[in-house]
């Protein structure tokens, strides 16, 4: 049971970073991003292809993520561009539309599970140290650390500098922001391709541990939404923790006989409760802001 | 409403007698063969039609059978289950087939074999994975399937490499969990011995917490039929080189070579003999007729190329003319055929279920690439 726990553990840094990246496009561009991990797929075969090819992998991973940040930015400039006054709801339809786009090409140019599994480039797995029976390897520490790095500096960026106040601006009140002088259209498409890029690095950083062919990891955005909604697609540090507490689960259903069977169920019945649990003292119509 | 009943009765009564015409009809025109496969969507295998189309023509090019060409249409259904249905349909009714030969979707047998059984059709699958290919009256596929190879693969982690503790990580798919339950039993029944860990609901999601657990539990020998590169990644990580891994030939691919970590014990079930070795006994011949067209030499493609070449012995057998009855009636009489690229001969028979070939050959992944395993044929019970 410990052992699982643990187990368990090790991946909440990598369930983490998919949530906060959905929660991060969320709260500065107010879309909630269905091709996030459809997008960073992308960029992460783009770099397992170039490797495949012999190109040096530092190399490869710059180019993934500018194919990540180019192909995110395409994405953000057809919803800036023929979406921009149309609300979250139809934003997000049509980032579901995308989704479906990117999977459908994404599948005949990278192949299926069957064809198209790739070995991805785990440099950081060697071990950390031994918990039990568990081997804890260098990349678990690393995505916790690149976690927490997003949390503290997101916030961080929000709350202390003039750009988080911009961003604040252009995700909440964006007609309003270009009247005040704030180049909206530029600065929303420089951060959907940011947003690119860094979903293409977090899917890189997740793939040997969650998925070697293109459909599991474009798929992935199941899991990001299920992590961004503890953290209510607004708190980052509860994101944060909702990685922890789905990574905790996914070890205890192993362990538990009983709970194998529903292993993928138990994540979302605990979000469930989540959500309960925090709109209890809510009242209806009070303003939900975001 | 009597007689709108009576009506709708006649109407398809007389759709009946069309369609028979329709299947009765050419006796002299080109011999119509029919296939349903994933050439697009979740289920890719493209290559199989186009090897069973080099067989034919093959055939064709050396003057047809009794003078008459084969001609073959395959029908893409994308693993889409209306586009399956439809498929089927036309094959049988528009165009009047005479069997299906080669079919490769994962989905046409649960959802076709009683259409296949009322329009008294045979079908001989390529790639059989669905348990209706295996459970039909008129279906029987040139494969072992995934429930043939389990037991095999079982077998070969307990008898083969004499582990004690075997331990069982799959993912099961919808319908069949009652093959999978009757392929363990069967190894049990032939090897006396009990699974020491049996989990049946692996998916995707991070693999350390299962590989946690085998560890615990000391398997020393683990089937294992999911995901490839996370799952291997992970027991790397986790430091389990002496384990011996087998996984089903779903997990044979060149690709699937590619992802697997060095330093791990990473065998294969091969339902054909290894496609990557063509000195194999009867590899030689589907090298050279998937090679000399450019199609890729898969695993998919020796069974299209088994598929069509059980079908064009078995119509060549046939006295008088070739219609669907000839060809059913052939088929359900027919003596088993020794075909080298398997470990039994393959027949299809009377009865209502259908699994002939048995048996797997092993292949270990081993610096990116699959090395085929000098044993030959691992058949349980039979050595």
């Amino acid at each position: 049971m410990l052992n699982s726990l643990i187990a368990g553990l090790t991946s909440g840094g990598v369930y983490a970073l998919l949530g906060l990246c959905v929660v991060l496009t969320y709260r500065l561009v107010a879309v909630v991003n269905f091709a996030m991990a459809a997008t960073g797929a992308v960029g992460a075969y783009v770099m397992v292809s170039l490797i495949g090819v012999g190109v040096h992998g530092a190399l490869a991973l710059a180019a993934g993520v500018v194919a990540g940040a180019a192909l995110s930015a395409l994405v953000g400039a057809i919803l800036v561009r023929w979406f921009g006054e149309h609300s979250e709801r139809t934003k997000a339809a049509v980032t579901v539309a995308l989704y479906v786009a990117v999977m459908a090409i994404g599948l005949r140019v990278f192949g299926s599970a069957t064809t198209g599994t790739r070995r991805f480039p785990a440099p950081l797995d060697g071990p950390a140290f031994v918990l039990g029976d568990v081997v804890v390897p260098v990349s678990t520490l690393v995505s916790l650390a690149f976690a927490a790095l997003i949390t503290a500096g997101v916030g961080l960026l929000f709350s202390r500098t003039l750009l988080g106040l911009r961003l604040q601006a252009l995700s909440e009140r964006p007609t309003t922001a270009q009247v005040v002088g704030i180049a909206v259209p530029r600065l929303a498409m420089a951060v959907w391709a940011v947003i690119g890029g860094l979903s293409t690095l977090v899917i890189v950083l997740v793939a040997p541990r969650l998925g070697g062919d293109f459909a599991t990891l474009g798929n992935l955005i199941t899991t990001a939404l299920a992590v961004a909604m503890v953290g209510a697609f607004r708190s980052l540090p509860m994101t944060l923790a909702g990685g922890l507490i789905l990574g905790l689960l996914e070890g205890v259903a192993v362990s538990l006989s009983g709970l194998q069977a529903d292993r993928g169920v138990v994540p979302f019945l605990v979000i469930l409760v989540l959500l309960w649990w925090r709109s209890r003292n809510e009242v209806w119509d009070t303003a939900h802001t975001r | 409403m009597e007689l709108s009943h009576r009506l709708a009765a006649a109407l398809g009564a007389a759709a009946l007698a069309l369609a028979g015409c329709a299947a009765d009809g050419g006796t002299d025109g080109p011999i119509k063969v029919g296939s349903i496969n994933g050439v697009t969507g979740q289920f890719q295998a493209p290559e199989v039609p186009k090897a069973v189309q080099a067989v034919f023509d093959e055939v064709n090019a050396a003057g047809g059978i009794g003078g008459r060409k084969i001609e073959f249409i395959s029908k893409d259904d994308a693993m889409n289950p209306q586009r399956s249905t439809e498929a089927a349909v036309e094959l049988i009714e528009s165009e009047g087939v005479v069997a299906l030969v080669g079919s490769s979707s994962a989905v046409d047998c649960g959802l076709n074999r009683a259409k296949y059984g009322s329009a008294g059709i045979v079908s001989i699958p390529a790639v059989g994975v669905d348990p209706a290919c295996f459970t039909s009256p008129n279906i029987a596929p040139v494969n072992p399937g995934p429930y043939k190879l389990l037991t095999a693969a079982l077998y070969f982690l307990s008898q083969t490499k004499k582990h004690e503790k075997v331990c069982a990580y799959l993912t099961v798919l919808p319908g069949s969990g009652d093959g999978i339950e009757n392929a363990i039993k069967e190894w049990s029944t032939v090897t006396g011995k009990q699974l020491t860990v049996k989990e049946t609901s692996v998916g995707t999601g991070d693999p350390t917490p299962y590989l946690v657990k085998a560890k615990e539990a000391g398997c020393a020998g683990i089937v294992y039929n999911s995901q490839v590169g996370p799952w291997f990644a992970q027991a790397k990580t986790q430091g389990m080189t002496a384990v011996d891994f087998a996984m089903l030939a779903n997990s044979y691919t060149d690709a699937n070579a590619q992802a697997i970590p060095e330093g791990l014990n990473v065998y294969s079930a091969t339902e054909w003999q290894p496609y990557t070795d063509e000195s194999l006994p009867g590899n030689d011949r589907w090298a050279k007729i998937v090679g000399a067209k450019g199609i890729p030499k898969t695993a998919f493609s020796q069974g299209a190329v088994m598929a069509a070449d059980v079908f064009v012995q078995v119509l060549k057998g046939i006295q008088g003319p070739i219609t669907r009855e000839s060809v059913t009636k052939a088929f359900k009489e027919m003596k088993p055929v020794d075909y080298p690229m398997v470990g039994t001969p393959y027949v299809f028979g009377p009865g209502d279920a259908h699994n002939p070939v048995e048996g797997a050959r092993f292949v270990k992944a081993e610096n990116r690439a699959w090395r085929v395993l000098p044993e030959g044929f691992v058949i349980p019970g039979k050595g």
